[in-house]
């Protein structure tokens, strides 16, 4: 037992020690970003395949020399979804001298956004909440944030809606900040003039049986329920559905629920939970999918490829958000390079600033182009809807802006 | 009325699948008083081991299921063998704390595997088409769910009741040193209830991991899920458990039926559970079925 | 006594004044002083980077919400698995006052000091009032009360308007006779703040223990009926213990919201409530050193994962998670594997340490 004890009290030295002699930083010209996300924990089915998009952009900036000599370094941390990480892992990102900060989720952001005005450091986040562009200037939303996100579905709807009525609709969100973000817009929505009524807000809880909600639902007329949450309650609620009979086969059927979602709520992680119950899920992102082919597809899968990422990863569309992230990250350090300036965090948010009209940057995994300007925090204005066809998300129409939101 | 005879029905479903994992709860605590805060990391264990076997084997899903709990039995027994047989006798709490440590490991385990960072669903073996009744209407999935889970209820109340085991794991509850004087074996009464609760953990995950899909923050919430239920029905009690999970079901669905939605509340089926666990244990204060301890100076 | 009031061998009383002394000998005395000297004057010479004063603080504010969380579970016996919603307690008494009278109010940035005290008090209430049902339950059934609180304080806090939702409520930067504390100074001067709360803690629980009131919730843990018997009331003792303990609570959760200039909801999980349990144990219950090791074991080894599992994570293959996996795993290794060799936390090696001292020459 003393021995142990002596070994314990060795190992404990140690770690001490550990503590203070942390890596130094690499010299030359590196230019240091940081990621801080939930890679376990809450959210890390999101989280994951995105710290992975980044971590494999970032490579492939490295790797096929994009910057020229120059590379970046960027370091991932996993913050658990505790705010209280989040806050260390950018306070050490400070200390090495960040230019630009990659962050995650809605609270997170909420609770840094007084340091990222003080230390006039540009972020872009993972969470779309117009929320943190209002609390923080230095903030760029990557694309069009949740509230646009969930009137342009409700817009949709509007137009969409078969017969005379008002359609009748219900929101079923996320208890939280992310869930209630879109909420107040999408009621101005309505009160400028957006046709439609929301019957009731649900919020969910960690229930095992929606039936008695879609049934009563139902009863009130509800139509369509649009989402604002993250896939595992919507796979219940269309789980449910299906089982109940009350999935609309077409869009609006008469009698039936049909189901629509914000960028969290979908994606091959929707099909992988809910199988067949999926089908006729109406979901809207700015992304391109890799099951809609084009030239993104055989770029977003060779990267992939190219890292050893599985298959169920590199189709992911938080990969995808992940790779963009990291894309207009490094776009700005390339042109503020090719401006002759010093990269450095005013020149960084200045260049985000300018990357508009002309100027506007437009990466290949989005459905349009990247815009900032002083006033436009939100880097890819249009939307694009799909729709869960024989098991895989297809587009529907062309990519498009909410018209009802300034 | 439809309404409400759903909300029962579904109540019942739910409440009957938080019995079935309350029981591997009550398992461990009846015989060593430990309280298990790595249940739901089992809980997910058992889903994933189904799933493999299931789809990535090709293993039929009756005996992919019935296998898993099989190995589920003995990588409980195992833990309880590597990391708990060394605490017999140390304060309870350290036991706890130990359950702590456990769940980090075996959350670190789990996102070694794809299933720690992506999203699985079960193939569809039972018809799509649910079962209805006048309107009020239940699916296959979880009518299998209520049959398995009585099924394993019932075989554990027999067991207790019947077999000289679970008689010997009775005495052990009841007084540890007793016990050992009259020839039973404390540690492999501790290793059998661990590994029991493994086994009911497991039916308990193949049965979530079909309702919900595999997410792993959904299925290790039923850790904390089953904690009122087994506080409600009395740690120590296998009918308790059983009566408190149905009641818990259906308090939450009448919550999330009459009182989401109005007067501004919402998601009310998530604290309901407790503030009526709370006034239930003011006036019955070792839960409905628990034991009543003689405490002496 | 013996003569030598540096060196004392062994126990020898005579009265039970001097057992009941703080320092036994002057060089304990001597040591702590130098221990706190140390503590007050490290920050002049070395100047450590704002994540190094970040999770200084941390440990710090852990300790204080510890000592509160070791008297109800390590003195009185009750198991808390809301000890995190205290802490909350504190912490919303602090960002509810901000949001209602403007976070830069001078209330809040002037006399930082007397809303610190009030969120300890409010606190205390909220620990008294969670504490009644002690008068009844027992042991787990106990537990789950005060989960049944963390569960209800979640949902109030992530529900109400007034709380913001559970979304941050921002706090101003507080005034120091030097005038506002900026950006650069923060860290600094809260770890002098907390540093001072929790000396000032760390003797009131020293004293505490040295009272009719401390040895009533020590008489209670170890047998309610026979402290009955002998007069104590245990179900207010166990009340009060709860209030104590809530009090603690409170004082760390303001000082939190003060350091993260801000709250939120996800600060006060059940998550958190588990991890303060993790460190009062690992600490070891029931002693006071302990209350000060397992917040810096804990946090630490927290910390060390990251940097290996980071290390690890340069030249392990991407492809797998294992790199991510590394952490919990090499987290609750830790924690498992210390405890089933040493369950009585790391109090018990410092207890060893010390009588080893106490007792030299000789060995027992």
């Amino acid at each position: 037992m003393k021995g142990i004890r002596f070994r314990g009290c060795m190992v404990v030295l140690a770690l001490g020690l550990a503590l203070v002699l942390t890596p130094p930083a690499a010299a030359g010209e590196t230019y240091k970003l940081g990621l801080s996300l939930a890679i376990t924990g809450p959210t890390s089915d999101a989280g994951n395949p995105y710290s992975k998009g980044v971590e494999d952009y970032m490579r492939l900036v490295n790797d096929t020399g994009i910057l020229g000599d120059a590379k970046v370094d960027c370091p991932i941390r996993d913050d658990m979804y505790e705010t209280a990480v989040t806050k260390r892992n950018f306070e050490d990102f400070i200390d090495q001298g960040i230019v630009l900060f990659l962050s995650y989720a809605t609270g997170g952001n909420l609770a840094l956004a007084q340091d990222f005005d003080e230390v006039q450091i540009p972020v872009i986040p993972a969470s779309f909440h117009k929320g943190i562009v209002d609390a923080a200037k230095y903030v760029f939303l990557p694309i069009a944030s949740y509230s646009h996100q969930y009137v342009g579905l409700g817009e949709y709807v509007a137009k969409n809606h078969k017969g005379g009525d008002l359609p009748k609709v219900a929101c079923f969100i996320h208890p939280s900040a992310f869930g209630r973000a879109p909420l107040e817009d999408f009621q101005a929505a309505i009160a400028a003039g957006l046709k439609m009524e929301i019957v009731e807000v649900v919020e969910h809880g960690k229930d095992l049986d929606n039936s008695a909600l879609l049934q009563r639902l139902r009863s009130k007329g509800v139509q369509y329920v649009l989402c604002q949450t993250v896939q595992s309650p919507v796979v219940t609620l269309i789980n449910d559905s299906q089982r109940l009979g009350l999935t609309a086969q077409s869009f609006g059927e008469e009698g039936k629920i049909t189901f629509l979602g914000a960028h969290y709520t979908g994606g091959n992680d929707l099909i992988a939970l809910a199988g067949s119950a999926a089908e006729g899920f109406y979901w809207t992102t700015s992304y391109r999918l890799t099951s809609e082919k084009g030239p993104w597809t055989a770029w977003q899968l060779d990267l992939a490829k190219k890292y050893g990422r599985d298959e169920k990863t590199a189709n992911s569309h938080n990969y995808t958000n992940g790779i963009m992230a990291a894309q207009v990250a490094v776009e700005a350090i390339r042109r503020t390079r090719e401006a002759g300036q010093e990269v450095t965090r005013a020149a960084l948010y200045e260049t985000l600033n300018q990357m508009n009209g002309d100027k506007a940057y437009q990466p290949l995994t989005t459905v349009g182009p990247v815009t900032y300007s002083a006033t436009d925090r939100m880097g890819v204005d249009t939307l694009q809807l799909y729709v869960v066809k024989d098991g895989a998300f297809r587009a529907v129409g062309e990519p498009f802006k909410p018209e009802y939101l300034k | 009325m439809t309404y409400f005879l759903q909300l029962v029905v579904s109540g019942i479903v739910v409440g009957s699948i938080y019995a079935l994992s309350a029981l591997g709860f009550v398992l461990i605590y009846k015989s060593s008083r430990v309280l298990n805060i790595a249940h739901g990391q089992i809980i997910a264990g058992g889903a994933y081991i189904v799933f493999a076997l299931t789809v990535w084997a090709g293993v039929p899903i009756f005996l992919s299921f019935l296998a898993s709990m099989a190995i589920t039995f003995f990588l409980a027994m195992s833990v309880e063998r590597i990391f708990l047989r060394r605490l017999i006798g140390e304060p309870i709490i350290s036991v706890i704390m130990v359950t702590i440590g456990l769940m980090s490991i075996l959350d670190g385990i789990i996102y070694l595997t794809p299933f720690g960072s992506l999203n699985f669903s079960f193939p569809e073996f039972l018809p799509p088409t649910p079962i209805s009744l006048g309107g009020v209407s239940i699916s296959w999935t979880q009518l299998v769910g209520v049959v398995i889970t009585a099924i394993l209820i019932g075989a554990f109340s027999w067991f207790f009741k019947s077999a000289t085991l679970g008689i010997s794991m009775r005495a052990v509850s009841d007084d540890q040193f007793a016990s050992m004087s009259v020839g039973i074996s404390v540690p492999r009464v501790f290793g059998l209830a661990w590994a029991m609760a493994g086994l009911s953990a497991a039916g308990a995950g193949a049965i979530i991991g079909n309702i919900t899909g595999l997410n792993f923050e959904t299925l290790r919430a039923f850790g904390i899920t089953v904690f009122p239920v087994v506080i409600l029905g009395g740690l120590d009690s296998i009918i308790g458990a059983v009566v408190a999970g149905i009641i818990m079901g259906l308090i939450q669905q009448f919550a999330a039926g009459y009182l989401d939605g109005n007067w501004g509340l919402n998601g009310t089926a998530d604290v309901l559970p407790y503030i009526i666990l709370l006034v239930i244990l003011l006036f019955k204060p070792h839960g409905l079925f628990g034991t009543h301890e003689i405490e002496r100076v | 006594m013996s003569a030598n009031r540096w060196f004392a061998t062994g126990n020898f009383y005579t009265t039970y004044r001097q057992e009941q002394r703080i320092f036994t000998t002057h060089l304990d005395r001597v040591l702590f002083g130098l221990f706190l000297f140390f503590l007050f004057v490290w920050p002049l010479f070395v100047s450590a980077s704002n994540k190094h004063m970040l999770v200084i603080n941390n440990i710090l504010i852990a300790v204080v919400a510890v000592y509160g969380l070791n008297l109800v579970t390590g003195f009185a016996g009750l198991i808390s698995i809301g000890h995190a919603a205290f802490v909350g307690i504190g912490a919303y008494t602090l960002a509810g006052t901000a949001r209602a009278i403007g976070d830069s109010h001078v209330l809040i940035t002037h006399a930082w000091p007397l809303m610190i005290l009030i969120s300890g008090f409010m606190g205390a209430a909220f620990g008294a009032f969670v504490g009644l049902p002690a008068m009844r339950l027992k042991h787990l059934y106990l537990a789950i009360a005060t989960l049944s609180f963390q569960m209800i304080f979640s949902w109030t806090i992530n529900f109400m308007t007034f709380f913001n939702q559970g979304q941050m409520i921002a706090v101003g930067r507080v005034f120091w006779i030097s005038g506002q504390v900026g950006r650069n100074e923060h860290y600094l001067f809260w770890y002098y703040v907390i540093l001072v709360t929790a000396v000032v803690c760390g003797l009131g629980v020293r004293n505490l223990l040295r009272t009719r009131y401390g040895r009533c919730l020590v008489a209670v843990r170890d047998n309610d009926r026979a402290a009955d018997a002998m007069g104590m009331h245990p179900g207010l003792t166990k009340v009060y213990a709860f209030a104590l303990a809530g009090f603690f609570a409170g004082i760390a959760g303001a000082l939190h919201t003060y350091m993260f200039r801000g709250a939120g909801f996800e600060s006060f999980t059940l998550h958190h409530s588990i991890i303060y349990l993790a460190m009062a144990i690992v600490g070891g219950l029931g002693t006071l050193p302990g209350s000060l090791f397992g917040p810096v074991a804990i946090q630490i080894l927290e910390l060390q994962m990251e940097h290996i599992s980071e290390w690890a994570g340069t030249f392990l293959p991407a492809t797998m998670n294992l790199a991510t996996a590394l952490r919990p795993l090499g987290f609750g290794l830790v924690i498992v594997l210390f405890l089933m060799f040493e369950p009585r936390g790391i109090a018990n090696w410092w207890r060893i340490c010390r009588s080893y001292f106490k007792l030299w020459p000789f060995r027992y």
